[in-house]
């Protein structure tokens, strides 16, 4: 009998392990990540939880795996040695670059662009050219790829990606020469296209999100080959299936093909969970708000499904949730649209020369770490100023497994509240603000900027650090609703559990009216490879629409039923987006859709709890309250309903329920916060 | 600072950027413009009913913040606070009162407080057209203003009611894309309201009072950290200039900007007196934007992280001659304002890599602007630029093909597909010139070089400049390689064309090319490593011929 799931989320720190049931969460285990072997790390997790639970390695029916892998390879460029090869006269494309300077790089005339993703000597030109209607103008000759493969075959390089110029109009040119280079290079070497992976118009961004595709892909094919081969051999035989950046999942042989597709797949498992979380507490519209110890993440989810974007930045900086155009390399394919900032538990606090207080975006990681940690750091960091305030204690950080020094914290933040002449608390309440408003920015930018008003959303919490931050990043939105789900320290692996298998196609193809014919093309396409057959096929289609004559597009969505009108859809959305209400001819520019094979899915409950203790007390620091006082201890396990100023506490986390603010446990094992009226 | 550790200020500073930022935003996504939406960014900014620039969109140039800064008392001056209403926006693209050049308009919205205005939200971008010698707003031989397109006054482009019928009328009759120059105005007027809204809700959240103590807080505290980094710096006075090639009407003078500039404690002095006259040639600036180069080079010399706003410029006192080509009046041309505001930027650099030779740069080809057009109705325009090589910094090598003057980066360039699939061209190549950034010890960046094949008749007109006057190298490091505009016939010739040119007729199978002129180098090419010229070499910066010549490595024979 087939049983149980299994949801794996390698992260940078830690490994995430959660066994789920018919009657929900069954075990769970956070290890530490073995960076030399992940595949290591995630068999402890899974020894670990199968013992817990009781359970035998046959009865696992699903493995659903999320890996930052793939943008670690990006971050810390460890992914394979790539030649580039593109259309005679673009051989600089990707060494010259398309990086906008903005913040303090615009006044830095010792800014140096960033470094390109491949060598200008691995970059070769192939003589041919498709203009943009896909016209053939020059025919490309086998034998200059061949002579380019002999070039490449002597680098020793281990896979290629061809980006062609208008490829994504006609990608016959494309297809020759990957077949050449296949046929000289031979099996060892993977080829990439531009028309295979994301056939949109803009060759920079198609050049970087195809070459990134061959950077990743050989190794995170061998790192899943090896993966799926150990489960097998503890006898977990269902294939792997692999998170991707939007949302779904994939089986491990489409992620090899489509490694760029699984770049955010951590991060996209979180606000799954987060959608599920809201889900069971009945809210469809929901903020994800997930605080770690160096970054915090914020995603939106409206109807229950989180907001997807079509560009983003891998290593990309700026106030815009690092995913400022032009400060990274570029992706196309689609990722679960996440504002990230760099304000976490770990984020030091600092006065400027000005004499400003600033927080991150440095961090003190786990080594040296937070000064409370005792682990030599003297950084008053946001950790320490939420021990100084009384919102973490100094026991039972962790899950119990440290103990944090409330007066080495206090040393630290006396460092900085001595040149801003304030008291200890004023300096770690400021701290502690400050973290909350750049959090707020990358509330901002999922909501606001897009067009969203968060007033009506419920926030969920999660992550080491959000809970007891989520009620006073909530505030400043007019958010009345916390949720803080069970097993919060573990929720992306738990999101995992709550997929479809999932995949999705683009094409360019610019003309006046649409042409289902594409359509069609794409979902086969994606069908194939779910290898869903069409009854199980859910197909949604997009279009990307723009006036005639403007060059930005909004996508719409492209619905076949009676009444369904694109256009109008479109002009609402552009009045929505831009406060302008508009009406005139618009073109199609691309085709988008996304095909879901739905999957039978286990409930997302916590584990059977203990029985509920006595709520002990300590002094925490309000502003409200003008100053400490003194606040009851709540155990999570059994909670009834209690009125803020309090503080919820268990071995994941700790929630800090301020005044003004009511706190109850939900059937499901949800923590939810309410403000009062 | 107020007594919470400069919280609100730093908050506040947060919420004011990101106002601004959104409105550039909707401006981008909804304009009509090809010089901006394929590229270039659009500009906005909140200022105080004083004209204070408070913050600015982390992609506004200098050039323009400083527009929208210096305009607004001119704009006050015509239509006092107290005649504006709640739904009221304002226009104007003077070049003598703040503006830039006539196709830039700046836009403004009055934001309310307690039934007054208290501040302004502020968008501008380069329109698609607003009529002028050349399509697009080019005209690089204009001897008058009025040559160069429609002048507008400071005047009520907007009620709550909607644009203004009348004014609408007059844009739509003097442009040649009287439908895009509406959709340009639409997306300006959009992007202010967006600010505007942003603003009012931290009126409410922080109150009237609140707000304004922070913005003086944040004001304040840029001052302090701005008079801090400039005492760093040594104090004497530093001179220098830089000369423009030309005016495009006489061929083979020069015009020089000087300047001296004063460093005396916490202040700094930036006198360009001794700069050469105006001319009637559009080699003049504005005000505007010759105070943005001045800010902009002197800033490049302190810490990059301070924040860009009214208190940065309290420590700064910048003197431009009236009647100068760096403070031009009626009727002399100011399109081509970014030749001599370059030139001014690069003798500021000059004066200050002197005072301090440890963040010294040497000149940088410079960006290269230029226009395809339709040679009849119905228009089709491609409105671009190049840029050169920035010149070496001490320590360190100029990067290729790209802006250090106001800091743009390459992601203004448009993309070759997109332009392909909107004008009837090929984009047959964009790379980077071989040994054309000066060599040194450091070496300057390399220019770019971009071929357009016509397929059909199109007229071109350029703006170049430093292609008769090569970027200078310092400490024994020589200038960039010069770039230039040509024209190329289908079998291959190659004709320069002058560097400021106009509506030049190219036929259908002809070619535009495009180079651009390197970065000058520092210090001896002879004492470069030999690791960093084999690497040179091996991505192809330079030729073999050059490491061996220049350089004087000894290669191996059958070396790469």
């Amino acid at each position: 009998m087939h049983e149980y799931a299994l949801g794996v989320d390698v992260g940078g720190t830690f490994t995430d392990v959660v066994l789920s049931g018919g009657n929900g969460v069954a075990a769970v285990a956070k290890v530490l990540s073995t960076h030399h072997d992940p595949a290591e790390g995630v068999l402890d997790g899974v020894r670990r939880v199968l013992a817990a639970a009781s359970a035998a390695p046959g009865e696992v029916g699903r493995v659903v795996h999320a890996t930052t892998l793939a943008t670690n390879a990006v971050l810390e460029r460890r992914g394979v040695r790539v030649a580039f090869v593109t259309t005679l006269g673009f051989g600089d494309l990707l060494p010259l670059g398309r990086y906008a300077r903005v913040e303090e790089d615009r006044y830095d005339l010792r800014f140096d662009p960033p470094a390109p993703p491949v060598a200008r000597e691995d970059c070769f030109e192939v003589p041919e050219r498709v203009d943009a209607s896909g016209r053939v103008l020059r025919a490309v000759d086998p034998d200059d790829v061949r002579r380019i493969a002999r070039e490449i075959a002597a680098r020793g390089v281990e896979a290629v990606a061809v980006c062609l110029l208008h490829a994504y109009a006609n990608p016959a040119h494309e297809t020759v020469v990957a077949r050449v280079l296949r046929e000289e290079l031979g099996p060892e070497v993977t080829v990439v296209t531009g028309s295979d992976v994301w056939p949109e118009v803009r060759e920079y961004e198609r050049a970087t999100t195809t070459l990134m595709s061959a950077y990743v892909g050989p190794v995170m094919e061998a790192y899943l080959g090896g993966l799926s081969a150990r489960l097998r051999a503890v006898g977990i035989t269902p294939r792997v299936q692999v998170m991707e950046s939007g949302g779904g999942v994939m089986s491990a042989e489409l992620a090899g093909r489509r490694a760029v597709a699984t770049i955010e797949s951590g991060p996209a498992a979180g606000a799954l969970a987060a959608a599920e979380a809201g889900r069971q507490a009945g809210f469809a519209d929901v903020i994800s708000f997930d605080m770690g110890g160096t970054t915090a993440k914020v995603c939106v989810i409206q109807g229950g499904r989180p907001r997807i974007t079509h560009e983003f930045h891998v290593g990309g900086k700026g106030s815009f949730g690092g995913r400022r155009a032009g400060t990274g390399v570029p992706i196309k394919t689609p990722a679960i649209d996440l504002a990230e900032v760099g304000a976490g538990g770990g984020s030091v606090a600092w006065v400027d020369d000005g004499g400003t207080l600033k927080v991150g975006p440095r961090s003190a990681g786990s080594s040296p770490g937070p000064a409370c940690y005792g682990l030599g750091g003297g950084e008053p960091t946001v950790t320490d100023a939420n021990l100084v305030l009384g919102y973490l204690a100094e026991e039972g950080f962790a899950g119990g497994s440290m103990r944090l020094d409330r007066l080495l914290a206090e040393k630290a933040v006396d460092r900085l509240a001595a040149p801003l002449g304030v008291g200890r608390e004023d300096a770690a309440h400021a701290v502690h603000e400050i973290a909350n408003a750049a959090m707020g920015s990358a509330v901002h930018v999922v909501t606001v900027q897009r067009g969203i008003d968060p007033r009506g959303f419920a926030m969920v919490a999660f992550g080491g650090a959000g809970p007891a931050h989520a009620a006073r990043v909530a505030e400043r939105f007019g958010i009345g609703t916390v949720i803080v789900p069970p097993s919060c320290g573990v929720g992306s692996a738990v999101g995992l559990l709550a997929t479809d298998l999932s995949t999705d196609r683009v094409r360019t193809r610019p003309s006046a009216e649409p042409d289902p014919a594409v359509f069609e093309e794409l979902a086969a396409e994606g069908a194939a490879d779910l290898e869903a057959p069409p009854s199980e096929a859910i197909v949604e289609r997009s279009l990307d629409l723009r006036f005639r004559g403007q060059a930005h597009e909004i996508t719409v969505p492209y619905g076949e039923g009676p009444g369904e009108d694109f256009r109008e859809e479109f002009f609402r959305l552009y009045e929505q987006v831009y406060g302008i209400r508009q009406r005139g001819p618009t073109e199609v520019v691309s085709y988008r859709v996304r095909v879901t094979r739905p999957v039978d899915k286990p409930p997302q409950k916590a584990p059977a709890s203990a029985a509920p203790g006595p709520p002990g007390r300590r002094r925490a620091w309000f502003p409200e309250t003008g100053g400490h006082t003194e606040v009851p201890v709540h155990r999570r396990a059994g909670l009834g309903r209690v009125t803020g100023p309090a503080i919820v506490a268990d071995a994941e986390s700790t929630i800090v329920v301020p005044p003004g603010w009511d706190a109850a446990a939900d059937e499901n094992g949800n923590v939810v916060l309410a403000r009062r009226a | 600072m107020s007594g919470d550790g400069g919280l609100t200020a730093e908050v506040l500073r947060h919420a004011l950027v990101v106002a601004a930022e959104e409105a550039s935003i909707v401006v981008v996504r909804s304009a009509y413009s090809t010089f901006i939406v394929e590229g270039s960014d659009a500009s906005a900014a909140i200022l105080d009913a004083r004209g204070r620039l408070i913050a600015q969109s982390m992609a506004t140039t200098l050039m323009n913040g400083m527009a929208l800064s210096v305009a607004l008392p001119h704009l006050l001056e015509e239509i006092p606070l107290a005649a504006m209403r709640p739904g009221d926006v304002y226009t104007l693209n003077d070049a003598y009162r703040g503006g830039v050049h006539t196709n830039d308009l700046l836009v403004y919205r009055p934001v309310f407080v307690a039934g007054e205005v208290a501040y302004f939200t502020a968008t501008m971008i380069h329109v698609s057209d607003l009529g002028g010698l050349s399509a697009g707003g080019m005209a690089p031989l204009a001897t008058e203003i009025f040559l160069e397109g429609l002048q507008l006054p400071p005047v009520r482009l907007a009620t709550a009611e909607g644009i203004e019928p009348a004014i609408a009328a007059i844009l739509r009759a003097n442009s040649r894309t009287p439908d895009k120059v509406m959709g340009d105005v639409r997306a300006l007027v959009a992007g202010t309201a967006v600010a505007a809204a942003r603003l009012s809700a931290l009126v409410e959240t922080y109150g009237a009072a609140g707000l304004a103590r922070g913005v003086e807080d944040y004001l304040d505290h840029t001052e302090a950290r701005m008079r801090m980094a400039l005492a760093a710096l040594p104090d004497g006075t530093y001179t220098a200039s830089y000369p423009i090639d030309d005016d495009g009407i006489h061929l083979d003078r020069a015009h020089v900007v000087r300047v001296a500039v004063t460093i005396a404690g916490e202040g700094v002095t930036v006198d360009f007196a001794g700069t050469d006259p105006q001319v009637p040639a559009a080699i003049n600036a504005s005000v505007s934007q010759s105070l943005a180069a001045a800010v902009f080079a002197v800033r490049c010399f302190t810490d990059p992280a301070i924040p860009m706003n009214d208190g940065c410029l309290r420590a700064l006192d910048v003197r431009l001659p009236p009647g100068s080509l760096l403070n031009a009046t009626s009727p002399h041309p100011c399109g081509g304002r970014f030749v001599p505001i370059y030139a001014a930027m690069e003798a500021v650099f000059t004066a200050l890599s002197d005072a301090v030779p440890s963040m010294a740069i040497a000149a940088s080809g410079i960006l290269q602007p230029f226009s395809i057009a339709s040679v009849a109705p119905p228009y089709w325009i491609h409105l671009s630029y190049d840029f050169g090589g920035v010149g070496a910094r001490h320590g360190k090598d100029g990067p290729d093909a790209t802006g250090v003057h106001f800091g743009l980066g390459r992601n203004s360039v448009p993309q070759a597909e997109p332009v392909e699939a909107r004008c009837p061209l090929i984009v047959e190549s964009v790379s980077v010139i071989p040994d054309s950034g000066g060599p040194g010890r450091w070496r300057g960046g390399l220019g770019s070089r971009t071929v357009f094949r016509f397929l059909a008749d199109a007229c071109v007109t350029t703006r170049g400049d430093r292609l008769r006057l090569a970027p200078p190298g310092r400490a024994g490091g020589h200038p960039g390689r010069l770039g230039g505009f040509y024209r190329m016939t289908a079998d291959g010739a190659l004709e320069r064309l002058p560097a400021k040119s106009n509506n030049v007729l190219f036929r259908a199978g002809e070619a535009f090319v495009v180079e651009t002129t390197g970065g000058g180098g520092i210090g001896d090419p002879l004492d470069r490593p030999a690791p960093e010229i084999l690497a040179d070499l091996k991505a192809g910066k330079i030729t073999r011929r050059a490491a061996q010549e220049t350089y004087g490595l000894t290669l191996d024979t059958g070396a790469p």
